[in-house]
């Protein structure tokens, strides 16, 4: 796949701290990219290389195969995290106002705007001052503006906060139509189900440093504690026996308590843990042998638990 | 240019509709007849209480002929000036003639109880001098010596036409010169520094609600500053127009009641007339004096207006662009307006040297400091104004025009390269000397 954005070996100083140091990645065309971190990490000043708002100290950034220049800023849509509106101003006007210095004529930026206005069913509100709308209204009308002009490269920071579940959810629809329709987007956020949910690939940045790089399910899949989940029918005691002699450790003893056991679910599952080097078939083997096994699956780890343990210096 | 005239018309759309705006453009001419007219007025009612004066004249010369002026009530008393000092305390002085004034003039004192001004210590001296020049001239025994002073007085009225450069001479009139300096070279003071705070007010808000950050994708830096700054001109010159209009129908109906256009044509052909019809026809119409003459024939010679008027417009944008491009720097520097004090200072400053300069060069248009000063780019748009109603030299009028543009271009690029960082910096609050590394940083 080829990369619509790279970034090599970026370092960026404010006076006193190092916002970047050294980071480098790529982002595929027509992926959803996440950019996560924790606050202060550095997401911020990345996107805003990216942007040309400031340079870095050191590296280089391409876009599209050549370097990241002046006349590459009108591809790229950038939806800030604060969100930034004239309040006196209408929202319609507004909205138009933006769109023709992105180089829209006032008939094809109105016929757009219309047709947003409408799938998100904010048509009443074009003549409804922005000051008068709830953060998360003004968002929706920001969004609009950001995605008008179709630009190759879309930038969300934080574009989640302030909706509500119903909100959230038509605009990650949005999101992923965007890119379907052949728009990279880089995702920063805090939000590590909406990452699950829309990235393709993700970077994660904590304290300046680039820490994790790569496709999203590979990541989740290498970050596995080679942790199993084994649901059967049957009794559980046989099951618990047996696994006993076999290659591996049951994680979730507990389960036989009385409390456990109430759950009838809990009760005909086990997590178990089977070491890099053994071989599954064999833990397979004895399973099939004692009960009557209706699934096997590895589990793999939540971003949330790879976040937090990769942000702890624990991977 | 596209994005900024887009910018721009949304600077101008969003003020001019705004209600502000329209309550100014009513409210600031009659703020500014207001301005000048109220203190001539509190002038004269404070002039109506006469200020008590006691005389205590050894001379017996002076004191019984002093007459009461507008502003000075004199009482002659035979007492000390001891003793009138003991009982009196409500007046505003103690007038002392010595016995020997004739021959010794410095022998007269005034003891007040507050402080006295200029005008009443003129007044004074000048009653006491012309009463002891009588009495002496008296002592020469000419017979008839009142009418024959009163035969020779002669008060002279100055008929001023300027020689122009190809000879021919045009009126001028003195009292309209002053008068206009006045109003445009303040009109421009006034207008630079409230758009120019206009535009870093702009700025300001646009960087605190982010608005910035969205449109940087769009458009540069440099054009958003741009079409802010000829945005707001525009809504200058608009508010500029709207009041020439408003003066011209006003005044052109003020003049079809009270039948000036009669007393322009009458003007117009006085001048015309042999110097003696003349003065049958102004003798016959005493309102007609020859000052009124000259402003009214100098205010309807269309070449004068458009002097005047054009070089308004000129300086005016020129001084504005100049200023408010340093004004939209420092907005671009600051999170808040609370932090702009510091930096404003040196726009400020060469503001105030122009309004300083301009009063002084009211008294002397081609001194070598209103000459100067309306070279020197950062203080011509004020000076000049001051200069032009009473005519100012063509080459000297370009240099200073064609200064004004290169260095409006010239802080205009430095402004946007400070523009260019300030805008996303947000959190410090930065020193002047920050500002000038500012401008040399390279994107």
């Amino acid at each position: 796949m080829d990369k619509l954005i790279r970034v090599e070996n970026v370092t960026k100083q404010f006076a006193g701290h190092t916002a970047l140091d050294d980071v480098s990645l790529e982002i595929p065309r027509g992926s959803v990219y996440g950019l996560l971190g924790p606050n202060g990490a550095g997401k911020t000043t990345l996107i805003r290389i990216i942007n040309r708002i400031t340079a870095p100290d050191k590296g280089r950034v391409w876009f599209d195969g050549h370097l990241l220049a002046p006349e590459d800023v009108p591809h790229i849509g950038y939806l800030p995290e604060e969100r930034g509106l004239y309040k006196s101003m209408k929202v319609g006007e507004q909205a138009l106002y933006f769109a023709q210095l992105k180089g829209l004529s006032k008939q094809e930026a109105t016929r757009r705007l219309k047709e947003w206005f409408v799938k998100f069913g904010i048509e009443s509100w074009w003549n409804k001052k922005v000051s008068e709308l709830s953060k998360g209204m003004a968002q929706k009308v920001q969004f609009i503006v950001t995605v008008l002009h179709k630009p190759q490269l879309l930038i969300f920071d934080e574009p989640f906060s302030g909706f509500d579940p119903i909100n959230a959810n038509l605009l990650k629809q949005e999101i992923l139509a965007l890119r379907d329709q052949g728009a990279t987007v880089i995702f920063s956020t805090h939000n590590m189900s909406s990452v699950e949910e829309v990235c393709d690939h993700i970077t994660l940045i904590n304290k300046s440093h680039n820490i994790l790089s790569g496709s999203l399910r590979d990541i989740r899949r290498s970050h596995g504690g080679n942790i199993f989940e084994v649901d059967f029918r049957g009794e559980r005691e046989p099951l618990v026996a047996a696994l006993g002699k076999a290659p591996c450790t049951i994680l979730d003893t507990s389960a036989s308590d009385d409390e456990a056991l109430e759950n009838i679910s809990a009760a005909h599952s086990l997590k178990i843990h089977i070491p890099k080097d053994e071989d599954i078939r064999d833990v397979v083997g004895i399973i099939n042998a004692t009960t009557s096994l209706r699934s096997f699956s590895e589990v793999i780890p939540s971003m949330n638990d790879i976040f937090i343990r990769a942000v702890a210096g624990e991977l | 240019m596209g994005k900024i005239a887009i910018i721009a018309g949304r600077e101008f759309n969003e003020r001019v509709r705004k209600k502000s705006f329209i309550i100014t453009t009513i409210l600031m001419p009659i703020a500014f007849v207001a301005i000048m007219f109220i203190p001539a007025l509190m002038m004269n009612i404070s002039s109506d209480e006469k200020k008590e004066v006691v005389v205590v004249d050894q001379s017996g010369l002076v004191g019984n002929r002093l007459q009461d002026s507008s502003s000075l009530h004199y009482t002659l008393s035979d007492k000390t000036a001891e003793e009138v000092a003991a009982e009196n305390n409500d007046i505003f002085g103690i007038l002392i003639v010595g016995k020997d004034v004739a021959t010794n003039p410095t022998n007269v004192q005034l003891l007040t109880y507050e402080s006295s001004t200029i005008n009443i210590e003129n007044e004074i001296a000048g009653q006491i001098s012309s009463i002891i020049e009588s009495e002496k001239l008296k002592a020469y025994n000419i017979e008839d010596i009142d009418a024959i002073l009163e035969a020779i007085e002669t008060p002279v009225s100055l008929r001023v036409k300027q020689l122009g450069e190809s000879g021919e001479t045009k009126e001028s009139s003195s009292v309209l010169n002053i008068a206009l300096a006045y109003i445009f070279g303040f009109l421009i003071y006034m207008f630079v520094f409230l758009y120019g705070n206009m535009v870093m007010q702009g700025v300001i808000e646009e960087k605190s609600n982010k608005v910035m950050e969205v449109m940087v994708s769009s458009v540069k830096p440099f054009q958003l500053m741009m079409g802010k700054i000829l945005g707001i001109a525009s809504v200058a010159v608009t508010q500029f127009v709207i009041w020439v209009v408003f003066i011209l129908v006003v005044g052109s109906a003020a003049m079809s009641i009270f039948g000036l256009n009669e007393l322009v044509a009458s003007a117009g052909s006085a001048a015309a007339m042999d110097p003696a019809a003349a003065a049958m026809m102004s003798s016959s119409m005493p309102a007609i004096d020859e000052e009124m003459v000259a402003i009214i024939k100098t205010v309807t010679d269309p070449a004068y207006l458009f002097r005047i008027l054009g070089g308004f417009l000129v300086y005016f944008i020129g001084g504005y662009l100049l200023y408010a491009a340093m004004f939209a720097a420092v907005g671009s520097a600051v999170d808040n307006e609370k932090d702009t004090n510091n930096l404003q200072l040196p726009i400020t400053l060469p503001l105030m040297v122009a309004l300083f300069v301009m009063l002084s060069a009211m008294q002397d248009p081609n001194g070598p400091l209103a000459f100067w000063c309306s070279i020197i780019p950062f203080t011509s748009p004020i000076v000049m104004m001051v200069r032009l109603p009473y005519g100012v030299p063509g080459w000297e009028l370009g240099l200073s025009i064609g200064l004004l543009v290169v260095t409006f271009v010239a802080i205009v690029y430095l402004a946007g390269k400070i523009y260019r960082v300030g805008v996303f910096m947000y959190g410090k609050k930065p020193t002047l000397a920050e500002l000038i590394k500012w401008a040399r940083y390279k994107y």
